[in-house]
């Protein structure tokens, strides 16, 4: 298994065996309950050290069939050079630890490294699996051209 | 033919922005922003690729178009939309420098940008079943498939393949504004040319 299937895999089960486990950056934790919680995906060999996604959130809230309930979600994405990619913001969703996806019938935002690519939507479901996010209803791009004056000689 | 041309610039330079990077001695200020809309879409974010489903409409202040589905690239920071596919009942609108209102319509348009040795090469092909067509004041010109290449300042037009055009008995006032409604798509009755003409540069 690869490198970052196997941190995947501990990832899924480390949620499944408690919030304690999963939550890589808690600070703070009470019953059920823990704040600023970030984990972490690397890329596949030979670039296991570089990182593949970061997905954070303000607080999460353990439910039954390894389920959490994640406010103020945010997943960023990188690119093997370590450019950030692909930032993913939404109030609230609910993560499956064991299917590895997240999914709400709530507002999302999307947008690229530099905000030049603009996505809002609602209703979503990210499959971890393969790097799918499905954006539901109403989607809404904008893409910024021409941002900045540029003179050719 | 002047009007295909415009459509090239019009389709390519509205959805991509940067289009006339390379022509010299240029000032290109801050325009306005491209809005895609659809019903639903997948974003892999792993291939940078967007796909939008289900009454799509891009909406530009060069242009409008209209489809069923639309892939593009997602750009990189600092980068450029590289690739566009728009397809099934793909429906262009755009008003040309003269203000005249163009119409095109085809099964599928697809949009490449490339930049290489300082060189900016963009080009719209249009094709599918019906033949894809453009229609302005003057009439409507059908072909198999419809180019617009464009490298630098230079674009290539070339419609090959059962091309013919159908004036109208009475060319329209030139409409103004690109967001007018689009153009009757019904050809009137009136005088059919078939050719075959050459690719043609402006």
């Amino acid at each position: 298994m690869s490198a970052a299937a196997n941190i995947t895999r501990a990832w899924l089960l480390a949620g499944a065996a408690g919030l304690s486990a999963i939550a890589l950056g808690v600070r703070a934790q009470q019953s059920g309950h823990a704040t600023e919680f970030t984990t972490t995906e690397y890329w596949d060999a030979p670039h296991q050290q570089q990182i593949k996604t970061i997905l954070s959130g303000a607080e999460a809230q353990p439910q039954p069939g390894g389920l959490l309930i994640i406010k103020q979600l945010k997943l960023r994405t990188f690119d093997l050079d370590g450019s950030l990619k692909i930032i993913v913001t939404a109030p609230e969703c609910i993560y499956d630890t064991m299917g590895g996806t997240a999914s709400s019938g709530g507002p999302l935002q999307l947008q690229n490294g530099d905000g030049t690519f603009r996505v809002e939507g609602e209703g979503f479901l990210w499959r971890q699996t393969n790097s799918l996010l499905t954006i539901s209803n109403q989607v809404r791009t904008r893409i910024e051209t021409g941002a900045k004056p540029t003179i050719k000689p | 033919m002047k009007r295909l041309c415009l459509i090239a610039m019009a389709a390519g330079s509205s959805l991509l922005g940067q289009a006339q990077t390379n022509l010299p001695g240029t000032l290109f200020t801050a325009r306005g922003p491209t809005l895609i809309s659809s019903e639903s879409a997948d974003f892999d974010l792993a291939g940078h690729e967007a796909t939008y489903r289900g009454h799509v409409r891009v909406d530009d202040p060069q242009m409008k178009l209209a489809c069923e589905q639309l892939v593009a690239d997602v750009p990189q920071a600092g980068g450029h939309v590289n690739h566009l596919v728009a397809e099934t009942n793909v429906v262009i609108d755009f008003a040309d420098n003269k203000g005249q209102t163009n119409h095109a319509t085809g099964d599928k348009a697809v949009y490449v940008y490339r930049e290489q040795d300082s060189v900016t090469n963009e080009s719209v092909t249009l094709t599918g079943n019906p033949q894809p067509q453009v229609e302005d004041a003057q009439g409507v010109q059908v072909g198999d498939v419809i180019t617009w290449d464009r490298v630098n300042t230079n674009i290539h037009v070339r419609i090959t393949g059962n091309y013919h055009m159908i004036f109208h008995e009475k060319p329209r006032e030139a409409a103004t504004g690109a967001n007018l409604p689009p153009a009757q798509t019904n050809p009137p009755a009136g005088t059919v040319q078939d050719n075959d003409p050459p690719a043609q540069t402006r």
